[in-house]
Formats: C-alpha cells, structure tokens, sequence
C-alpha cells in the first residue's frame, strides 16, 4: 500500500494554498485534474491531506475568476482529460500570491527570531 | 479579478448549466478511472482499486455540488430551490395559501388604486410651463372668503403689483357649433395674455391678439386639440377656417396642445373646447353682466389668474396685494365691508379641496393594507405551529439559522407576490369602474390610470408586505431553532403560549386599526347625513333639467328667444306626468353665480361700494316648479312679460342687507347699466336659496324674468335651463321632454340633462366619495378583525381542549366552558377597542375640514363604534366557542 493510515495527523490544506500551489504547477505546464493531483501529492509529499476532490471545486473557482482556461484535449494513454492551462491573469494573481506569501513568510520568521532570541 | 469573468461565468452556469454538468460527471470519472488503474499497477484488485481511489477521492456528489456553487449564479440557483420548495408548502395547505393571498390581494389592489388616484391628482403637475409660478388671484370681504375680481381690481393689480410678471381675467361658458349635428361644447373667454399666463404653447397657431381682445374687434377664436381631432378630424387646414359658433362666424386662430385644460375645467370635469377673446365676447356670450367690462367695484364677475414675476412668491404677491388694498380703501373702495384680495398657488387652487378628501382616503387605505399584513402574519404563525416539527427537522438536519430565514421569506414573498399580481389585477378593475363612475366634483379622478409608478408603488408596497407578514413566523422560527423544538415532544404546550400571545397582540392590532377606520366612517356617514338635511331652499325630488341654448343665428332677438320658451313650456306641461315647467338662467348647487351692481332705492351704499346681487333669470313658474318658499307678496305670473311692469323678487338676505328695518316690497331696483328709467319693483320675496353650497352664506340674490331683462338691462339671455317637475321617477321624461325641442326647432342643442337629485349628490360628492370609501375599508377592516378574532378562539380552544376536557369531566358546564373561550377573543377585541378609540380620537382631527354639524370626537359615533366592533367581535368568537362547550371529556382525554 502505498499510503500509510488515514488517520494519521496532517494538515488539512487551506483552500488559498491549494490554489496558490495549482497555480504554480500550471505555470509550468498545461494540466488535467488528476495530474494535478498526483502532482500536488507528489510535491507535498503526502505532508498537505489533500482530499482529491476538493481539487474541483478550487478550480472550478479559479476558471470564474479567468485566472485559468480549460479544454478538453487527448492525455497521454489516448483519453478525452480536460486540461487547464494558466492565464495571463492567472500568472498575474500567481505572482501576487507568491510575494504576499513571501511576506507574510518573512514575518512570521522575523516575529520567531524576535520570540527565540528574546526568550 | 475582473468583474466581466464573474459576469460571463454567471451567464454560462445560467446558460450552460446542462453541459457543464456533463463535462464535470466525465471529468471526475477520468479521475476516478485514473486513480484506479493506478493502485491496480500497484497490485490491488479491479474491486479494491477503485474503492480506494473513491475513498480517496471523499463523496462524490459533495464535490460536484461543491464545484457547481464555485461557478456563479449559485444565488439565483439557491433562490430558485428555495421558490420551489415554497410553492410546494404553499400548494400543500391550499386553503391558508388562498386566504393569505386574497386579503393580500385586496390590501394591495386598494392601496394601489387609492394610490394611483392619489398620484396623479396630487402629484401629477399640471399642464402649463413653470405651473408653481401660476396663482389664482381672488377677491374677498365680508362674507365672501373668495370670490371674483372686478375690472378695477384687475386693472390695479396689473399697475400695481410687482411681484406679478402679468395678471389676466377669463370665465368659463358654453357654446354651440353649429352645423348639420350642433353639438354644445365648454367655452372659456379668456384675455389675450391668459394663454401666455399660463405658459401655454399652442400646438398651432397662435393665442389672441390685443386686437382681438378688445369690443368689436375681429372674432376669433381657439379650439382644443380634441375638438379639433374629433369634430374636424385633425384637418391640416384648420387655421384661418371660419366656422360658425353660437350662430357668429369666427375664425381658427389656433389650436391647443392635447391635454390642455384651464384651470376651471377640473373642477368642472369637462374639458374647455372652444376659446373667445373676452372683451370682443364677453356680452354676445351672456357671460358677464351688463356691458363688456363694466367699471365699478360692484361687478365682481371674472376668474383671475396671474404668472409671478421671477423670483417673487405668492406670499409677496399678498403682501403686496394687503399694502394696495389698505390704500384704495382711503380713497373709499369697497371700504368698510372687510374688503381684501389674495391669490392662491394654482395648484392649490385646482386640487385644495380635493386634497384632504384624497389623503384621508389614502391614510384610511393604508390602515386596510396594514390589517391585512396583520392577517396574513396571523396565518402564517398558525402554519409555523402546524410545521414546527417540520422546522425542528430542518434545524437538526443542519439547517442553519439563515437557511431557515431565507426560506421563511420566500414563502411570504411568494405570498405577496401573487397577492400584488392579483391585487394590480383588481386595481386594473377598479381604475376603471373609478374612471366611468367618477364622483362628480373631484377633479382630475378620471385621469387615473395604472402606469408605471403605480406598478413600482404596488411592487414595493409587496416587498413592504412580504417583511411585515414574514417578520413574526421568522422571529418564531429563529426561537425555535434555538430551542430545540424536537425535544419538546407532540403538544408543547409553553412555546405555544408565547406565540399564542403574538397572535393575540396582532388581533388586537387588527382591531383597533378596524376601530379606527369604522369611527371614521361613522363620522363621514353623520356627515353626510347632516348635508343631506341642510334646507337647500328648493325641493330637488322629481326635478328633471337639461340645458338649451337660442342662438342669435337662429333667434336674432329677445322676442323670438321668449316665444321659443313660452312655446316650449307649453307644449312640456301637457306631457303626462309633469306637473309644472320654467326655466333659469343657472341652476342652484350646479354653477357658482356673480352679482350685479345696482341701484336700491333708499340705500346708499358706503362710499366706494356697490349693492350688488346675485342675478337670476325665471320664468313664470320657476318657484313652484322649484319649491321655493314665498315669504312675502306673489310670484311671477305670465304678465310679467316684455309689456308688463318691471317685476323683481328677493331673496330674504337682500332684504336683511338693503333694507334692514325697512319694507322691501314695493321699492324700486335699478339694474346696473340700464338707463335711469327703467326700474323694476319688489314684488317678492322668498327665502334663500343655497346656490353656491350647501354651507356657507348666501348673497343678497334677485330674480327677474327672461322676458323682462331683455327690457332691462336690455340683454339677450340665451342659455337657459329647462326645469320640469315631475310626478314620479324623472329620469322617465327625458325623450318625451327632447321631443318636444326638437318639435319645436330640431337645431338646437340640448346638454347636461341632470336631475336635481344628481345636482345636489354631487355637490356633496366630496364627502359623499370619503363616506363610501371609508365605509367599503371599514367594512373590510371589521371582516378581516372578525376572521382574527375568529382565528384566534379556534386556536385557543384547540390548544386547551385538553385542559377544557378536564374541566368538563370535573362538572365545568358547556356554559362556563363556553364563556372561558368567549373570554379569550372578547379580551383581544376590548384591548384593541381602548386602543383604537384613543387612536381614533387623535387621528379623526385630520377629518376636520371634510365634516359638518358633527365634530371629529362625536360621542354618538363613538359609541356606536364600540357597540358594533363588540358586536363583531363576541359574533365571531361564537363559533369556535360553541365548539368549546361541546367538548366530550371522553374523546379528548382519550387522545393520549
């Protein structure tokens, strides 16, 4: 079996990370939705609990606001997958994410150096 | 994030909602597939694989319910399963759903009539440019709080008075057209400047010129649209046409805009058809007395009507006015009677009257809507004590607070919505038997249609509704999703109670609203009574007239016009059924009268004042036809014609004023403008007769006969009134009556064929309208209270069957049962009585204006008030109550 116990304690996965993460994967390719899902397993390293289906309703999301397009196209063993791809919006609202992340980062780490280091 | 993707994706779920469903089913089974044929390359069976890959995956339907609220619209689709489920409930209780809507249907259908006639008398602005800068202006002094202008006052306000950009004079008439088919039409004479007063724009041609205006200038003359569209079917080619009026040629000058009317005709409830210049017509048309512009302030005979000068205000223009007169009375005016002069905003003028009657209605209409949301809210709360277990359900099932709300309110919106629908459908209905039955005397009545501002108004009175009546079952609701409702078991008794109390405080509500409706129509109903009993000074019963005219064309002098009415009496006092004919120059309570200035032997007048009076025209006969009370001396006779001595009767109050102290028989009248020698004597005199309304004073009036004022002061009186009194029903005579005109001359006219009866009930139509509506609501009102009243007694006796069957198993008697249940709807109905009497106290004040011989506090009405609101009450608490003292101990107790 390759995953361990369902009961074991993980994250469940914020819905805007969730996002964030698709974002970024489809930044590099285009993507159908269990490919994402292997890939965001993959990445995370089973570490986010990520109930495959709540992938769909996040993207479902993300195809109303334009950030990504989707269209039906052959995967790789010859079925018809709906694939999505990034928008330029998309990579817009990615880029944001990623530098409002990589403040919010920064100040959680300068507020745990602050708390250590005064202890 | 873009607002248009929101947009479009809307539109797509709303569009696309069937497809989008397909690709979601095929891509979540590629998923499910894809899952699968992975754990199987792991080694688990086709079986194992894909419960794995499910169980991985959570709950599929969850997930697609999931993605379709990510895809917009999701409101509107939420919305759209709530309605169902609405329609559902509501289908599922078909009785309560129709009671609910059809009381909705009548508060709104109402309210929105009422409005629409509202709207458009008194917010609809009236068809001339700037009409806030328009104002009557009016005359008045001791006795007389508005009356006409004379020449003199006119010319000195037009001199003197700045805040007036311009001041006109003009009066209303009617007159014929002659031709193949005559036909009888309203006149205006106007001064040249009236129409530019007014801000009128012809829609082609022109107005008068001060050529036209003058005596003996060219004839002239303006026709309405509507008179052009249908009497000369919008000929093209009207303009510089002679066509002959009232038998004198006169040329087209102009058209009015369609719409258009003078200021007059509202209250006239006709529209203008034809105009004259004044000066040029003033005396050829009978309108004015004596000579075209008599000077002299006792001829006080003509409408006036001023544009103010911009920037001024009315309130300037009187005070102006006020310094003027105080001036002219130095100089001996119209001194020592009170004398002064004002002017009114038009609108005020046109609609004053009218305007308490209609807000009162109004107000009264509300009450009704209120009651009725009140009735609706108490059905609703009796639905949610028969669906509390289905609520408590919802709620346990994870039915948040808001979800329940949302669904409450659709329900009550739902309601309301097909109550507004039904109710525009009975405001349609009622627009237009409002329209065909029109009081008369209300202006602008029978302009009211349902446009689109009543739509809205109905619309957000709905919305209005739906909160009112959806508020309380909600407020129930929400308490009952805290309390747990399933725990509480069948009965539940103790919550009952607290919603019980609702419904109590809305039936009294309900009643006191009822209360207040009702005294208010008590009120109207004295009122109305007590004008019915004011002596009008004649007998109305069995009187049938009808308007006729002589034209000069057809009859060039007083002679023939004589003949013609002598002829005609004849011939309709031998008809069967009538038992005496004349006829009068204006038919008392059907037309405002003027006076005459004259010359009363043995009275001076006080320096600067006439002795004017009211001026009629008789034939013999006219005070027996009539009824009225000959005090002194005789009445006309057949030799009172051209030949005869100059005979004139009094009324008692030109007796009181001229000769106070002094015999009045037998002194000798000149008529203004009639020379020296011809004066006419009392012959008479007879008691007064309330020509202008009902209440109020009555002038110094004087009557002379048709024959005679062609003798002096030697004019033509051309329009008459036939008067025929008959031994029964009037109306029957009315064929015979015009066979015999048109035996006599087959081209005149014959218009406004009226009993005397329809006079009188319209000129108190006002109240008459306030009493029948009030009437209607509070008949409504007590309907709907008797329906709470009967609610809540079924209700309580329902939900204490089991303590009553205890009682009666205890030896209670079917009596004393019965009076327990009597006492539960009796208590309502007293709280709302105290309070709709103490309500009704403080509101009937804004009746005030419309009542007469009865104050707005009457005890009388008050007391039958509260007697028939009692009565209403213990009548439909007799019902369920009867079912309380039937109450067999055996049943109820074995119901558990």
């Amino acid at each position: 079996m390759p995953t361990e116990s369902r009961l074991g304690p993980r994250a469940e996965v914020v819905r805007g990370t969730l996002e964030m993460l698709a974002l970024k994967l489809l930044a590099e390719t285009p993507m159908h939705g269990w490919g994402l899902s292997l890939k965001l397993r993959e990445i995370s390293r089973d570490v986010f609990d990520v109930n495959q289906g709540s992938l769909y309703p996040a993207l479902q999301a993300m195809l109303r606001r334009g950030w990504i397009k989707a269209e039906w196209r052959m995967s790789e063993n010859n079925r018809r997958a709906r694939y999505y791809r990034i928008t330029a919006e998309g990579r817009k609202q990615l880029d944001a994410e990623i530098m409002e992340w990589n403040r919010t980062s920064a100040a959680v780490n300068r507020v745990l150096r602050y708390a250590f280091s005064g202890a | 994030m873009a607002w248009y993707h929101e947009v479009a994706a809307s539109v797509a779920a709303l569009v696309g909602r069937r497809r989008q469903d397909v690709d979601m089913d095929e891509e979540m089974r590629f998923h499910l597939d894809m899952e699968t044929q992975r754990h199987r390359g792991e080694g688990l069976s086709e079986r194992e694989a894909r419960r794995l890959a499910r169980r991985e995956f959570g709950g599929v339907e969850r997930h697609k319910d999931d993605t379709r609220d990510e895809r917009g619209a999701s409101t509107f689709f939420d919305a759209l399963g709530d309605v169902r489920f609405a329609l559902r409930s509501l289908r599922h209780r078909p009785g309560l759903t129709a009671a609910a809507t059809i009381t909705l249907a009548i508060g709104i259908g109402a309210t929105s009539t009422v409005f629409g006639v509202v709207k458009h008398a008194l917010l609809t602005p009236l068809p001339y440019a700037n009409p806030e800068g328009v104002v009557g202006v009016w005359s008045a002094w001791k006795g007389f709080d508005r009356t006409w202008l004379s020449y003199d006052e006119w010319e000195g306000w037009k001199a003197r008075v700045k805040a007036f950009a311009d001041i006109g004079l003009y009066t209303d008439n009617a007159a014929t057209i002659d031709g193949d088919s005559p036909e009888r039409v309203r006149s205006t004479l106007m001064q040249a400047n009236v129409f530019s007063i007014l801000g009128v724009r012809l829609d082609r041609g022109r107005g008068f010129t001060a050529e036209e205006d003058q005596p003996g200038g060219p004839r002239a003359t303006v026709l309405s649209y509507e008179l052009w569209q249908r009497r000369f079917a919008g000929d093209p080619a009207i303009l510089g046409k002679r066509i002959q009026i009232s038998g004198i040629e006169r040329t087209v000058v102009g058209i009015t805009p369609a719409g258009f009317q003078m200021p007059l005709d509202y209250s006239a409830g006709e529209r203008t058809d034809i105009y004259f210049p004044l000066a040029t017509d003033a005396k050829n048309e009978g309108a004015l007395p004596g000579p075209e512009f008599p000077k002299g302030g006792s001829n006080h005979g003509y409408y006036g009507v001023a544009r103010l000068a911009p920037g001024a205000t009315a309130a300037a223009a009187n005070r102006q006015l006020r310094d003027i007169v105080a001036e002219l009375e130095k100089f001996g005016y119209m001194a020592n009677v009170g004398f002064h002069a004002f002017v009114i905003p038009m609108n005020e003028q046109i609609m004053g009257r009218v305007r308490p009657v209609l807000l009162v209605v109004f107000g009264a209409v509300m009450l009704v809507l209120l009651i009725a949301c009140a009735n609706v809210a108490g059905l609703l709360l009796v639905r949610g004590e028969a669906r509390r277990r289905e609520l408590a359900v919802r709620v346990a099932l994870g039915a948040g607070t808001k979800r329940l709300a949302r669904l409450l309110v659709t329900e009550s919106a739902l309601l309301a919505g097909i109550g507004g629908a039904m109710g525009l459908g009975l405001a349609w209905i009622t627009v237009r038997l409002l329209r065909s039955n029109a009081p008369a005397g209300l202006p602008r009545l029978t302009e009211t249609s349902i446009d689109w501002v009543v739509l809205l108004f109905a619309l957000a009175i709905s919305v209005v509704t739906a909160l009112l009546t959806g508020v309380l079952p909600l407020a129930n609701a929400t308490q009952l999703a805290l309390s747990g409702e399933l725990r509480e078991g069948g009965r539940g008794s103790t919550v009952g109670r607290a919603r019980l109390r609702w419904r109590q405080a809305l039936v009294a509500v309900e009643v006191a609203l009822a209360v207040v409706l009702v005294a208010g129509a008590g009120l109207m109903i004295r009122t109305v009574r007590n004008l019915l009993n004011v002596d009008p000074g004649f007998r109305s019963d069995g009187v049938l007239t009808m308007r006729i005219t002589t034209p000069q064309v057809f009859y060039p002098d007083s002679v023939r016009v004589v003949a013609f009415w002598d002829d005609l009496q004849r011939r309709v006092a031998a008809l069967p059924g009538v038992k005496r004919v004349a006829a009068v120059r204006l038919l008392p309570l059907a037309s405002e009268m003027g006076d005459w200035g004259l010359g009363i032997e043995g009275y001076t007048p006080p320096p600067g004042q006439g002795a004017p009076g009211d001026w009629q025209i008789v034939t013999p006969g006219y005070f027996e036809t009539m009824g009225l009370t000959l005090r002194e001396g005789r009445t006309f006779t057949a030799g009172d014609d051209m030949n005869g001595p100059l005979a004139m009767i009094v009324n008692r109050a030109f007796e009181r004023q001229y000769f106070a102290g002094r015999h009045a028989l037998g002194a000798r009248v000149r008529i203004g403008g009639s020379d020296s020698t011809k004066k006419y004597h009392i012959v008479g005199i007879v008691d007064d007769v309330r020509h202008n309304a009902l209440i109020g004073t009555v002038k110094p009036q004087f009557y002379v006969t048709l024959a005679q004022f062609a003798v002096a002061p030697g004019n033509t009186r051309r329009l008459m009134s036939l008067v025929v009194k008959t031994d029964g029903d009037p109306k029957r005579l009315v064929s015979a009556v015009r066979a015999q005109v048109r035996a006599i001359d087959p081209r005149l006219p014959v218009s406004e064929i009226r009993t005397m009866r329809d006079i009188v009930d319209a000129a108190i139509g006002g109240q008459r309208f306030a009493m029948e509506t009030l009437g209607v609501f509070g008949l409504v009102a007590l309907l709907l209270s008797a329906i709470g009243i009967f609610g809540i007694v079924s209700q309580v006796v329902a939900s204490r069957l089991h303590e009553l069957g205890i009682r009666a198993a205890l030896g209670a008697t079917p009596m004393d049962l019965m009076a327990m249940a009597l006492g539960s709807g009796v208590r309502q109905a007293m709280v709302g009585l105290v309070i709709g009497i103490l309500a009704a106290l403080m509101l009937t004040r804004v009746l005030a204006s419309l009542l007469h011989g009865v104050t707005p506090t009457d005890p009388l009405t008050f007391a039958a008030v509260v007697v028939v609101t009692g009565l209403v009450a213990v009548i439909a608490s007799v019902a369920p109550a009867g079912r309380a003292a039937r109450v067999d101990p055996n049943t109820v107790l074995r119901v558990d």
